[in-house]
């Protein structure tokens, strides 16, 4: 076909709506410089532009513009909104460091729960000696204080278990102070039998464990002595129990 | 209707020109510029064809994306942007409408190939002027009913004579005649010189 007989097909051509015979022969011509067909295509390419303006106009909604801009400013939108982040990004820290906390404190709650439940066993073993040490017919006792008001209890000296002192009254000893367990067997000197401390409320309950000499022991006597302890009593005895 | 915002959209801002090298630049504030100069009128092309406000929108993104990716292959010194821009949405309506009616897309590659940025270099500056937008207007209202319909489904619907035929219940001879005519009633009138509207 020659130039003039593709003319009417131009606009079809440029809308992309030729059929495809059609469009072939137009693109043999295109193919040729200086056909004058090119210059024909390139006028039609032209008018079709213009008939977008046989579109209604429509207006598009605000949000779109913001949606074609947000393709390919991501980032910037995202620090448009940083005060958003930042707060959720302090919420957040908030939240951890609240958690932290109470995992802290469940923690040492935990950890005391623990400690204390250790101290009850100890206690209760220790209770369940004293039982065990006083229950004994072998065992000896001795009652002390019984007419002052200062510190008043009892010991018992188990032949095979060791001495148990229980004991009220006694005031905790001071800072740098413990009190000290003496074993005074007759016509001997005392001896050093361990270091213990008055609960808070006065109370205080001390095994001395190890087998002792019933017959031979004269006296079971307490003094406060520095907080190393003492081989030798070094203040007048506060507890004096005669066996 | 009037066409002066829009217009006044396409005229009082930064030329097109420039628009061209910051999108080779792939400067992202860019694209706020282009669619405060294009958006109106791609956003109502794309409406007249698939007629869904949600799937236009989604479809004028797809339009400004596609040109920001292909944008390297755009003249910036010789190439008409808004026609461009113009064809990328039309193709993009059109080829929805085709998928979205379960047809095969026929005219894929053809429309690819009509809105290759190449293609778009060395248009008249008044392509899409206040004049021309008036002129298209009224040379499309000076057509008969057959006629505007036959261009409208050529533009709108990206229909072959052919398909117009089928669609028209016409025989294809009629449609050419139809088709024919039009275009030679358009060429006749947008050819004329410009006017001051």
């Amino acid at each position: 076909m020659t130039c003039d007989e593709l003319r009417d097909q131009y606009e079809l051509y440029a809308l992309g709506v030729l059929d495809a015979e059609e469009r072939a022969e137009l693109e043999e011509h295109l193919h040729r410089e200086g056909d004058p067909c090119i210059e024909g295509v390139q006028h039609a390419r032209q008018f079709a532009s213009s008939l977008a303006f046989a579109a209604e106009e429509t207006r598009p909604p605000a949000r779109l513009r913001s949606r074609v801009v947000g393709l390919v400013s991501q980032p910037k939108r995202s620090w448009v909104r940083a005060p958003e982040w930042i707060a959720t990004a302090v919420a957040l820290a908030m939240i951890a460091a609240w958690l932290a906390n109470m995992r802290r404190l469940q923690e040492r709650t935990l950890a005391e729960a623990r400690q204390e439940l250790s101290l009850k066993n100890v206690e209760l073993a220790q209770l369940n000696e004293a039982f065990a040490l006083m229950n004994d017919p072998a065992a000896k006792q001795a009652v002390f204080g019984q007419n002052t008001p200062k510190p008043r209890g009892r010991v018992f000296v188990n032949p095979k278990q060791g001495v148990l002192l229980l004991a009220s009254n006694l005031t905790p000893a001071p800072a740098g102070k413990i009190y000290e367990l003496w074993i005074i067997p007759k016509g001997g000197s005392p001896l050093p039998a361990g270091l213990f401390q008055a609960q808070s409320d006065g109370t205080a309950m001390y095994l001395r464990k190890g087998a002792v000499d019933v017959a031979s022991t004269g006296v079971i006597a307490v003094t406060l002595e520095p907080e190393a302890g003492s081989q030798a009593p070094t203040s007048q005895p506060l507890i004096v129990a005669v066996l | 209707m009037t066409f002066l915002p829009l217009l006044f959209a396409i005229y009082a801002g930064e030329d097109d020109r420039n628009l061209a090298e910051r999108l080779k630049r792939r400067d992202p504030s860019v694209m706020g510029d282009l669619y405060d100069r294009y958006g109106k009128l791609v956003f109502s092309l794309i409406y007249r064809v698939v007629r869904d406000i949600g799937v236009a929108e989604d479809l004028v993104q797809e339009t400004f994306l596609r040109v920001w990716n292909r944008a390297q292959g755009f003249d910036a010194e010789r190439g008409a942007l808004g026609p461009w821009l113009l064809a990328v949405a039309r193709n993009r309506a059109i080829d929805y409408v085709r998928s979205a009616g379960g047809k095969m897309s026929r005219g894929a590659l053809e429309l690819d190939a009509a809105e290759h940025p190449s293609v778009f270099v060395n248009f008249e500056a008044e392509v899409l002027s206040q004049d021309r937008a008036r002129r298209v207007r009224g040379a499309l209202e000076r057509l008969n009913e057959n006629q505007r319909h036959v261009i409208e489904l050529a533009y709108f619907e990206g229909l072959s004579q052919s398909e117009m035929a089928e669609r028209m219940g016409q025989p294809l001879g009629t449609v050419k005649t139809w088709v024919r005519t039009a275009l030679k009633h358009l060429r006749d009138d947008l050819s004329e010189k410009a006017v001051t509207a």
